[in-house]
């Protein structure tokens, strides 16, 4: 049983935070229903989904405290089936210079690169959250024998298009930056251009499948 | 058109920021000070929204190379149009070839150059302010360089006139945030029990503090969303206010939110500057939210009013 609370972040933002360590798929889903619910409200400014939250940023402030009734109702009525995600195919070119962590960790594992590339490209992941840049989404969730800490230092400069894991999640770079996530392979799929309508691929809540490319590995 | 000719240490496009697209990872950005960006606009007639340069420290130089009217706002940076030195807070006429020029001061930070009809700019998912970390926005999504060049539409000469700006303070009134009650002792009331000091990795992202007694703590929360005024406190203790250019989500509890109003104060602060915090009420924001929107209203009426009856 979760203990879901509301309560505000300052003046113009609502919190419903669903306190608990981990949300399973049904209670995710219904985070997203929750989502696209709210996007088609003009009352906000911003709505963020968090890891077990989302918060609702209003235009007008005076409607906080409705809203926080109003969250909770909405999380109670609305229910997982009343989500309805796209799915991406996403093309990988894995291993040697498109994915230079791919080897090193195979030996790690004790694994094969094979092997990493079959777990990794196996599940239907989430479009748990965005953030860190722009378009940069955080996948869950990375099977068991394939989590790993992120690199003891992170590099100054990872590729856009970059394919990446780091503990329980996948993701990949939007734009060229720094970032410590373990390098797999890397996709040609452009994810975020500021001049497209709309900007981003990927949404909250939507699913991602890696497809191995006969380029590289697999 | 407006050419720069010495940019100094930091000089950027900005308006009153890129708002709707957090959930997608992309940052508000925006001027640092909104209220300084309204009363610009207010006093030239344009929309209050209408993209400024926002200059960083000062030391910088633009030449006007047509006739318009333009507005100074922010903190007062010794800024001077050809020999003539000018107040924050007006707006003014300037010739073709003018050269509008700033010094720098150790009481102020930012300021503000609004003109008439406003730079022709493209409007980058529905806002022209330039996101210094993601590259898009402004001109290329770049802090402007010597020789870039803003265009406008020249304007007919107005009388200059000016009005005194809200003062800026190094009291920030807050209020307190979620985690406090999952921490040992209310830090919101810990936050506000003493002054901070600016440390000087502190940018447009966050301005990062220090104090003599660290509220330290090993409390970890999932990421979730933040905003600009967010305090947040890592696990070392020393606060970290978000500013406009902050990450959409954050994994460190978050024990205060700097009230709206108040946020424009931030835009002045250098490293080493003193600060201390005070707890109110979310009644209180708002009414102060209020007040300065009375306050843009109070201006615009009176423009309109001198500009009647002058012409």
């Amino acid at each position: 049983m979760t203990q879901e609370q509301t309560y505000l972040l300052g003046e113009q933002a609502v919190v419903l935070d669903l306190n608990c360590a981990r949300l399973d798929n049904t209670q995710q889903n219904r985070l997203f229903a929750l989502h696209r619910h709210l996007q088609k409200q003009a009352q906000y400014t911003d709505i963020v989904v968090g890891k077990t939250s989302l918060t609702l940023v209003l235009q007008d402030p005076t409607q906080c405290a409705s809203w926080q009734d109003q969250l909770l109702l909405l999380w109670e009525e609305l229910s997982a089936e009343d989500f309805h995600p796209t799915t991406h195919q996403i093309p990988v070119v894995y291993g040697q210079a498109a994915g230079p962590d791919l080897a090193p960790l195979a030996v790690q594992l004790g694994l094969s690169q094979s092997d990493i590339i079959e777990l990794h490209s196996a599940p239907l992941y989430q479009v748990k959250f965005l953030g860190f840049l722009p378009g940069f989404a955080y996948l869950g969730c990375v099977p068991e024998r394939l989590r790993v800490a992120r690199l003891d230092s992170p590099r100054a400069h990872v590729p856009a298009g970059s394919v990446a894991i780091a503990e329980d999640l996948s993701a990949i770079y939007p734009s060229t930056s720094p970032g410590g996530w373990r390098l797999l392979g890397h996709s040609p799929t452009q994810l975020f251009n500021p001049h497209n309508q709309p900007p981003c691929l990927f949404q909250p809540g939507d699913n991602v499948k890696f497809v191995p490319q006969k380029e590289g590995l697999c | 058109m407006l050419e720069v000719i010495k940019p100094g240490v930091q000089l950027c496009i900005q308006d009153l920021g890129r708002h709707g697209h957090r959930h997608l990872g992309v940052s508000q950005s925006g001027a640092l000070d909104p209220l300084a960006v309204r009363i610009a606009n207010t006093l030239l007639g344009n929309p209050l929204n209408t993209a400024v340069l926002e200059i960083t420290v000062g030391l910088t130089q633009l030449q006007f190379t047509s006739a318009t009217n333009f507005a100074l706002t922010g903190g007062d940076l010794k800024a001077c149009l050809d020999d003539t030195p000018l107040t924050p807070g007006w707006r003014y006429y300037a010739k073709p070839g003018q050269l509008l020029s700033f010094a720098s001061s150790p009481d102020a930070l930012r300021a503000y150059v609004s003109v008439e009809g406003g730079f022709d700019l493209q409007s980058v998912m529905g806002s022209c302010a330039t996101d210094l970390q993601a590259g898009f926005g402004g001109i290329n999504g770049s802090p402007l360089a010597a020789g870039d060049q803003l265009h406008y539409s020249s304007c007919p000469e107005r009388h200059s006139v000016g009005a005194l700006q809200p003062g800026y303070y190094k009291q920030v009134r807050i209020l307190s945030g979620p985690h406090c009650t999952q921490l040992d002792s209310s830090a919101a009331q810990l936050l506000s029990a003493k002054s901070w000091q600016v440390l000087p990795d502190s940018n447009r992202m966050g301005m990062r503090l220090t104090g003599p007694d660290l509220i330290t703590h090993q409390l970890s929360i999932n990421s979730q969303a933040v905003l600009p005024g967010t305090i947040q406190l890592p696990p070392n203790g020393a606060p970290i206010v978000l500013l406009n250019d902050c990450q959409t989500t954050g994994g460190y509890p978050m024990i205060a939110q700097v009230i709206q109003a108040d946020l424009r104060h931030f835009a002045q602060l250098s490293a080493g500057d003193q600060i201390s915090f005070t707890l109110t009420t979310p009644a209180q924001a708002h009414q102060d939210t209020q007040q300065q929107n009375y306050l843009l209203n109070q201006l615009r009426i009176a423009l309109t009013h001198h500009d009647r009856s002058i012409s």
